[in-house]
């Protein structure tokens, strides 16, 4: 086993300070290896996107670390980590009107200069990222006027043009209808095998984690309830820890991958 | 029956004919004893004519002549006193024409009112004469308006026949910049008065009181006079020179190359009353002070 | 070099493509230069024709004219005294308010905020009051109280929206911001109301008459005065073109490309107010210029804030100078209140835009 890329060890957060401290990660660990994908299941509130942003950086844990190749992430700094690991959103709005190629050219932000422009190469990983998610003849479209399904793969390209180490996903086919989810998941798979991006991809659609995901890692209420390989964590008693959520978690023969199928409410 | 309803159809008759009485110059007492002038230049008068006992109660702006100091105070233009006007009982009040909701509120108080309007210089005595055909003093009213308008008459004789220099008369200006200033324009009683004096209005064909003026309308317009008028306090003579100062950024102006930029200070120059003439007068000694020696 | 998407994951066979090296469309340096030079020509054109046109006839000839002492020349000191400043404030103020307008829209993340929006223009203005009203009429260092008032005012105003934007915890930043601003201007206005209930008839004719704007600086000096705030805020200016678009998609994903988002956000505060204390101490406050502007702009060069930016502040230059044009010619020998004409061309204008939208 290669040394793990990502390496999370013991973290800890809390909002607010003092009595009214709300802990939301507690003790949380996980190694993610190169070129994985990996899966961040659990209810609202368990910690899912606060665990995402302290990984991207953006938030500082009360305590414990996070390894990026063997380097913690503060001695990093904010420009080199954004050329290695890149978030993708759940939801990307667009205050003002930019164009297809625009939205992706703005990944190039951490590789160029204060006032350095984009050149020739930019331009071509850029537009290689958006051939990657197959939206290369749109580019020239406003960013506005694309479908839901258009949109999250213009912002996974984009993602892709500023760095194609890891890519966190937090929750990326929550707002899409199913015709896109199906085209977002392909694109994933697709840039894990080709490129070997790593993902850490939150979710609450099990069956987006049984069909993309190698690994999976289950958050409750701040802490890690279950984390393996997916076909040993996704499983029925977990489920029900979990979600408290009676479910059936059978290997689907047509698809390829495991389903889970809910049952019942627990007790 | 027929005696109460008789009786109730008098009360209606009654009650309209005192409403059908007219508005603005409503007739009562043709003596007034007890008289509140909201307007500067009318308490003036009213002192002019020997009237002023019959005062109880001034505007706020009002400052001519000392006695008013010991008389209440009841607002201006935009913010009278109409509770502690009423309290006072008085049986005329001075109102400006334009204190529309003022005047409503007196008519339901049944109390006489007299509007005052202010067009130009002439309007000064005609106002002089109606307010003393008012108040019972006709004859007093009228002395005194002959006597202004004599000694107007003495100030435009003694300035007769000489060159009538381009003036500009500045009523404000931001202070130590050459920005924000309002001129007099061609209508009015400054006009009026700057013409009497002796002048020839550089503004003339802009019928307006007042006009903001850009320092290019001053270089086009080329007066050989200046006149600021200021009010309050008057000014140090360093003060003064500061402010004459300003004016250097326009040295093809005549009146700035020829050092003719004068500053005034009084308040008679903005109560078109009794005074007027003495604001006649210090104009025609700025602008001719040769005619005065 | 070309590579072809042949991969069996390629579930768009019909877009399969080629990339090659040569980029269709301009690229960013292209569209920048011709943004500037097309702006830049026309910002250059109202500077030079503005001073040659007005409600006075003036020769250039005469105006240039060695032959003739300076202080015997009108038509010199028309176009040097009169004219040329205010030219010159127009476009130090119509530049100044669209960028500000540019930079408070990618800040607050929304199309309709304008300098105005968080209070440092009603702080401006009610300097501007105060000093009219209660001060007892001084001058300083050879320029009136009033712009020093003003100034002073939009000051005030920063430090309070400023302390919001320290004290508020991450999250729904830019809320608050609006909702801080807005309360702002509406206190400040409750007050200048206030204070003009206090002044009296003339004091209230000359408020008004400030409120109007007006570009008639009449010298070189006020202008001087405004550059130096102004040079410090175009300075913080141009840190941020790149980061305002980065930012205008949100805080987190910006924090994620490694834009350093609060000192970001802070920084466009801070030069957006200053630059719009300068602009409104000097000419009152002129409407429309902020918001109206950056939309125009965007319909010519798109949402690039690098482009944006800087075409921005050469339009709103000249737009104001053209504004002011028709302020001193339209009514000759009288004057329009430069913000009047503002008003009855950026209202319109942006009711179409709005219009446009839906």
């Amino acid at each position: 086993m290669d040394t793990p890329f990502l390496d999370v060890h013991d973290l800890a957060f809390a909002y607010g300070r003092g009595a009214t401290a709300r802990r939301v990660l507690d003790g949380v660990s996980l190694e993610v290896s190169r070129g994985s994908v990996v899966g961040l299941l659990g209810p609202n509130g368990s910690g899912k996107t606060t665990l995402l942003r302290i990984l991207s950086g953006g938030l500082a844990p009360l305590s414990g670390s996070v390894r990026l190749d063997g380097q913690p992430l503060g001695a990093l700094t904010r420009r080199a980590l954004a050329q290695r690991m890149a978030v993708v959103p759940q939801e990307t709005r667009a205050t003002f009107d930019f164009t297809v190629l625009e939205m992706v050219l703005m990944g190039r932000y951490p590789h160029l200069g204060a006032f350095e422009l984009e050149g020739a190469d930019d331009l071509e990983i850029a537009r290689q990222a958006l051939s990657d998610t197959g939206t290369l003849p749109l580019e020239h479209r406003p960013f506005a006027t694309l479908s839901g399904g258009e949109k999250q793969r213009v912002v996974i390209a984009g993602a892709l043009a500023q760095a194609s180490d890891i890519l966190l996903l937090d929750e990326p086919t929550t707002a899409l209808d199913l015709r896109y989810q199906f085209e977002i998941m392909a694109v994933l798979k697709r840039l894990n095998a080709e490129r070997g991006t790593t993902l850490i991809v939150s979710t609450h659609d099990l069956n987006l984690a049984a069909a993309l995901c190698e690994r999976i890692v289950m958050l409750k209420q701040g802490q890690v309830l279950a984390h393996g390989p997916t076909a040993d964590t996704l499983t029925s008693h977990n489920i029900r820890a979990l979600y408290d959520v009676d479910a059936d978690v059978r290997f689907h023969e047509q698809a390829g991958h495991l389903t889970v199928v809910p049952l019942a409410g627990a007790r | 029956m027929r005696t109460a309803l008789s009786s109730l159809l008098l009360a209606v008759a009654l009650i309209i004919a005192g409403e059908a009485r007219p508005a603005s110059q409503s007739s009562g007492d043709t003596a007034p004893r007890r008289i509140v002038s909201l307007v500067p230049a009318t308490t003036e008068m009213l002192y002019a004519m020997g009237a002023g006992s019959r005062l109880i109660g001034v505007g706020s702006y009002d400052r001519f002549p000392r006695d008013v100091e010991s008389l209440p105070k009841l607002g201006g233009l935009l913010d009278p006193n109409t509770e502690q006007l009423l309290a006072l009982r008085p049986d005329l009040v001075i109102v400006y024409d334009t204190q529309a909701e003022l005047r409503q509120r007196l008519e339901r108080a049944r109390i006489p009112m007299w509007s005052y309007s202010l067009k130009a210089l002439p309007d000064v005595a005609a106002t002089m004469r109606a307010l003393g055909a008012r108040i019972g003093m006709a004859s007093a009213g009228e002395s005194a308006a002959g006597r202004i308008e004599a000694q107007l008459r003495a100030v435009q004789a003694r300035v007769a026949g000489r060159p009538r220099p381009r003036s500009l008369l500045i009523f404000g200006r931001e202070s130590g910049a050459l920005r924000g200033i309002n001129a007099s324009g061609g209508y009015g009683f400054l006009h009026d008065l700057l013409e009497l004096a002796g002048a020839v209005d550089v503004l003339s064909d802009i019928k307006q009181a007042a006009v903001p003026m850009s320092s290019e309308m001053v270089l086009a317009r080329r007066p050989d006079v200046i006149i600021e008028l200021h009010y309050g306090e008057a000014w140090p003579a360093n003060r003064l020179d500061a402010e004459r100062r300003v004016w250097s950024g326009l040295p093809s102006v005549p009146a700035v190359r020829n050092n003719r930029i004068h500053l005034l200070t009084g308040d008679e120059f903005v109560v078109p009353g009794p005074r007027v003439t003495l604001a006649a007068e210090r104009l025609a000694r700025t602008i001719h002070p040769d005619a005065f020696r | 070099m070309s590579r072809q998407a042949t991969s069996p994951w390629c579930l768009w066979p019909e877009h399969a493509d080629t990339v090659t090296t040569a980029p269709r469309g301009s690229s960013v340096r292209t569209r920048l230069l011709w943004t500037v030079a097309g702006f830049g020509a026309l910002a250059l054109a109202a500077i030079t024709l503005a001073p040659l046109a007005g409600s006075t006839d003036v020769s250039l000839a005469r105006v240039f004219d060695r032959t003739l002492p300076y202080a015997d020349n009108i038509d010199a000191q028309i176009f040097f005294v009169a004219r040329l400043p205010r030219v010159l404030a127009a476009a130090l103020v119509g530049s100044s308010l669209a960028l500000s307008g540019v930079v408070f829209q990618a800040l607050l993340r929304n199309p309709l905020a304008s300098p105005d929006t968080l209070g440092v223009s009603a702080g401006a203005s009610l300097g501007a009051m105060l000093a009219i009203t209660f001060g007892a009429d001084v001058s300083l260092f050879g320029l009136s109280a009033i712009p020093m008032a003003s100034f002073t005012g939009s000051l005030g105003a920063l430090t309070i929206v400023y302390g919001l934007s320290v004290v508020r915890r991450s999250g729904t930043s830019t809320m608050v911001l609006l909702l801080g601003g807005v309360t702002l201007t509406a206190l400040l206005s409750a007050i200048m109301g206030f204070v003009q209930f206090m002044a009296d008839f003339t004091q209230t004719f000359r408020n008004v008459r400030w409120m109007m704007g007006s570009l008639d600086v009449a010298s070189y000096s006020p202008i001087v005065a405004a550059l130096v705030p102004t040079a410090v805020a175009w300075g913080g200016f141009a840190t941020l073109p790149r980061v305002l678009d980065l930012i205008s998609l949100g805080a987190e994903s910006a924090a994620a490309r490694g834009v350093d988002v609060r000192r970001a956000e802070r920084v466009a505060l801070v030069s957006a107010s200053l630059a719009t204390g300068a602009a409104v101490s000097l000419a009152g406050p002129v409407a429309f210029v902020g918001i109206v502007v950056p939309h125009l702009v965007r319909l010519v060069v798109g949402a690039d804030h690098r482009l944006v930016l800087p075409g921005s502040a050469l339009f709103g230059a000249a737009l104001l100078i053209a504004c002011d044009l028709v302020a001193r010619t339209a009514m000759a020998p009288l004057e329009l209140p430069v913000g009047i004409v503002t008003a009855l061309v950026g209202g319109p204008v942006f009711l179409w835009l709005l219009f446009r939208r839906t």
